[in-house]
């Protein structure tokens, strides 16, 4: 079994895998289709105001999980589901950002800056072309380096890092994503310090219950649905109601602007914006590999580069970047659907999820079982199959079926989703509400579940209020557990050292570089204020 | 242990030849919650579902399968304990479970205030080195342990943590035990060279046959199956046993009729190799252990009762 017998059976596993239908004498199987459907979601998700890729991820899990239950089998059919959302839901979010001015997803906000001058001057499907095809070459990119870094990274992890040393990079990965989400390190410590607090209900390996106060109900902690789903989720939809109770009167319906000129991306335009494109491209893909660091700031400093070098490079009489540049547009996009696939990179070499995406990802597994993302993944067994390398090429080749989707019926897809505006989010927020609790209750089958996805709700909506960021506590909740069993294998390892972090030199440079971290970022943002 | 196995062995053909009697006696009155004590997608998670799956198929029985994990499937005997007890409601553990885990957890239960129904098949527990660590023989490790080198034991419950302190003790050699959860994070830390050796329950069966994995000693109160020469645990100085034994258990009062309806059916797939679950167990444990009735009960009750023996065994 060498490398490409193993890529090979990765194919294999999502072209072989169920069938959902034959077509002409030929099978296609459940998971391709789950990619597709995925995707197509994921646009119309995206390309609707208030609903982003994580909402669509959150109710479609559990519902998925239900339908395919917890065998083998199950993974690339669900886990397809999920990236054909994640991408699905990037390129979505240009559209109203576009053509209305309203970013479909946080990550979009740029593209308004842009896209919305072009439309209004009559070049609105010239925009989302622009904005398809970056976003589509920025994808493939990012893709292209997970397929190459990621099993090299998970190897050098294997065979340099021992147990004080992975604790180590535990500490430090969540040191980074409280000092770099939300720009606040404080916060971000006490979002972080929230969410080991609730994993830490209930768990641990005495056979006594830990902090459950002698509730029956805590002595099992908090299922991880609840946690994850109830904070990102709930809170989110008690935020909205919140504001949507605030502003007063609806929304008027709008309309697109009218159309003039030609609309056609020419070979010329895509040469022009090349590099560019490249350029966001790379910055987005360095960003998204960096655990906690999202896709909003890749599509900003994107951008922001962008307009530098547009400015030293354009002729005259063309527009300024926030004057309709196709640059703009070009630039951003490129930057956020970067991020996606790169997002990954920490995620299967560490099992350490960057953003919300990842987070989904991992629950999916953790969920169904058989897959566990980290650095175990990428064993290249020579003599007995690793199943779990299988699925890592199997979760490789769906995103590439799922770029493949893109670049062929992506775009035309994209945009005719324009209507999607129109739906109002007081019709939206209830439904959203309505299937997050149900598909909680799915999963658990107790009624204490949805209480405890209310608490959580309650606490991410007071959360948004201090704004404090919720994705450090929900990456906290999914990695404490790791960190905890982690930290005490390397203390019997070590012969039961307490200084096991500071013995051995990369650990402690780990730890260091965790208190560098945020003595720095809270260094930066004195600086900014002042 | 060996009575155990003679008896399992009458038990499985007084229970084969009754199974299609009893199956007919009995139906649930609705469909049967079937909690299962392991992680999703693990080994003994797939018995249970298959298991499920296959009486589905034959008897026409609706099964409900739920994940109740944690605490060494003390959670899982905690939740099922108030449940109803007409055979609607049956849970999958590892006999441990109900001997020293329960007794542990210290929360005033013991085995008889569950219905044991039956077990289906004996894991192939062994101590198992990985093959970097060039150990061909569990000599070899204790040589390499009293020569100064330190010896990183992977174990996944606190029973077994026990053993292996009381093994080092035997042996002369103070092992660094490593507590992990599950037996797939002993093979994984043992392939990945964070652990030396380490218990494991039949996961091992592929790598050892690679040559990735070593087995010094069965951890069981028999031979294992790969190796059937290797020693056994109390040939090296330990009296008590690693046997992880799978059994199915309800709540506390189940009918005898429920309970070996229940008892026979499961019998009946596990021993059969021709129905998929039967294949699995042929494969990873070469074959069922059908263990019922009055004897398992006493085999259970041995096992609770023995806790406090090992634990003041391994405390002094």
């Amino acid at each position: 079994m060498d490398i490409l017998d193993y890529i090979w059976l990765g194919i294999q596993a999502v072209f072989m895998g169920p069938e959902a239908f034959s077509f002409l004498g030929v099978s296609v199987s459940v998971t391709i289709m789950m990619v597709l459907a995925g995707f197509l979601f994921g646009i119309v998700v995206g390309a609707t105001p208030g609903l982003a890729g994580p909402f669509a991820m959150a109710i479609s899990l559990p519902i998925l999980i239900s339908i395919f239950g917890y065998t083998p089998d199950a993974l690339l059919p669900v886990m397809g589901f999920l990236i054909g959302i994640m991408k699905g839901a990037t390129i979505g979010g240009a559209v109203p950002a576009i053509l209305f001015n309203t970013p479909g997803t946080p990550d979009a906000f740029m593209t308004t800056l842009d896209g919305y001058p072009m439309a209004q001057k009559g070049q609105a499907k010239k925009a989302l072309r622009i904005a398809h095809f970056s976003s589509a070459s920025g994808d493939t990119f990012s893709d292209i380096v997970l397929f190459v870094c990621a099993p090299f990274l998970a190897i050098i992890v294997e065979a340099y890092l021992d147990l004080p040393e992975k604790t180590g990079l535990l500490i430090l990965s969540l040191s980074f994503i409280a000092a770099v989400i939300g720009g606040s390190a404080g916060k971000g410590l006490i979002s972080i310090g929230l969410g080991l607090l609730a994993v830490y209900v209930g768990t641990g390996e005495d056979f006594y219950p830990r902090m459950s106060m002698g509730a029956e109900g805590l002595s099992r902690g908090f299922p991880i649905t609840t946690a994850v789903l109830g904070v990102l989720i709930v809170g989110a939809v008690f935020k909205e109601l919140e504001e949507i109770w605030r502003s007063t009167g609806s929304a008027k319906p709008v309309h697109a602007p009218a159309e003039t000129g030609d609309q056609k991306l020419h070979w010329a335009d895509i040469k022009n914006l090349f590099p560019t494109i490249f350029r966001s491209a790379a910055i987005g893909t360095s960003i998204g590999a960096l655990p906690g660091v999202g896709s909003t700031l890749a599509a900003t400093l994107g951008y922001t580069v962008g307009r530098a070098r547009h400015q030293k490079s354009k002729s005259d009489d063309a527009p300024d970047f926030g004057d309709g540049a196709p640059e703009g547009v070009a630039a951003t996009e490129a930057a956020n659907s970067a991020v996606s696939g790169a997002n990954l990179i920490p995620v299967l070499s560490l099992g350490i999820p960057g953003n919300a995406a990842a987070v989904f990802l991992i629950l999916a597994a953790e969920s169904i079982g058989g897959f566990n993302p980290g650095p175990a993944v990428f064993r290249f067994s020579p003599d007995v199959v690793n199943p779990e390398l299988v699925i890592a090429f199997g979760i490789f080749t769906c995103m590439t079926i799922a770029n493949v989707i893109n670049w062929t019926i992506g775009g035309v897809f994209m945009r005719s989703m324009g209507f999607m505006i129109n739906i109002p989010k007081t019709l939206l927020l209830p439904a959203v509400l309505l299937l997050t609790l149900t598909a909680i209750y799915v999963q658990e089958t107790r009624l204490e579940a949805i209480w405890f996805a209310l608490g959580f709700g309650v606490l991410g909506y007071i959360m948004r209020v201090l704004t404090i960021s919720p994705l450090p506590f929900v990456i906290a909740f999914i990695l404490g557990r790791s960190l905890e069993q982690t930290a005490r294998q390397a203390y019997s390892a070590t012969g039961n050292d307490p200084f096991f972090l500071f013995n051995s030199p990369i650990a402690l440079i780990f730890i260091l570089m965790s208190v560098a971290v945020i003595i720095f970022s809270g260094r930066k943002s004195k600086g900014a204020a002042a | 242990m060996k009575k155990l196995f003679v008896a399992a062995a009458a038990a499985v053909s007084i229970a084969v030849s009754a199974v299609s009697v009893q199956a007919q006696d009995w139906t649930p009155p609705g469909p049967i919650k079937l909690m299962i004590a392991f992680a999703a997608g693990g080994g003994a998670d797939t018995q249970a579902r298959l298991i499920a799956a296959e009486l589905e198929n034959r008897l026409g029985w609706e099964f409900i399968p739920e994940q109740v994990t944690g605490k060494g499937g003390v959670n899982l005997l905690l939740e099922m304990k108030d449940e109803a007890n007409d055979g609607t409601v049956i849970g999958m553990v590892v006999m441990e479970s109900l001997g020293y885990n329960l007794y542990t957890a210290d929360v005033g239960l013991s085995p008889e205030d569950f219905t044991p129904i039956t077990t289906t098949a004996s894991a192939q527990m062994g101590i198992i080195a990985g093959a970097g660590t060039g150990w061909g023989s569990f000599d070899e490790m204790i040589q390499a342990g009293k020569a100064g080198e330190d010896i990183r034991f992977g174990v996944m419950s606190q029973r077994l943590g026990e053993l292996a302190y009381l093994l080092g003790k035997a042996q002369g050699v103070d092992f660094n035990i490593i507590s992990v959860q599950g037996g797939r994070a002993v093979l994984n830390g043992v392939t990945a060279g964070d652990m030396d050796v380490g218990f494991m329950a039949g996961i091992q069966g592929p790598g050892v046959a690679a040559g990735d994995l070593t087995i010094l000693a069965s951890a069981m109160s028999k031979p294992l199956n790969q190796d059937p020469n290797a020693p056994l645990l109390k040939d090296l100085g330990v009296d008590f046993d690693g046997d992880a034994i799978f059994m199915f258990a309800g709540p506390d009062g189940m009918p005898d009729e429920a309970r070996n309806a229940i008892a026979a059916a499961i019998s009946e797939v596990t021993s059969d190799p021709s129905t998929e679950v039967g294949a699995l167990i042929e494969r990873a444990f070469g074959g069922s252990m059908n263990l019922q009735g009055a004897d398992l009960d006493e085999v259970v009750m041995r096992n609770f009762n023995d806790s406090p023996v090992l634990i003041e065994a391994a405390s002094q």
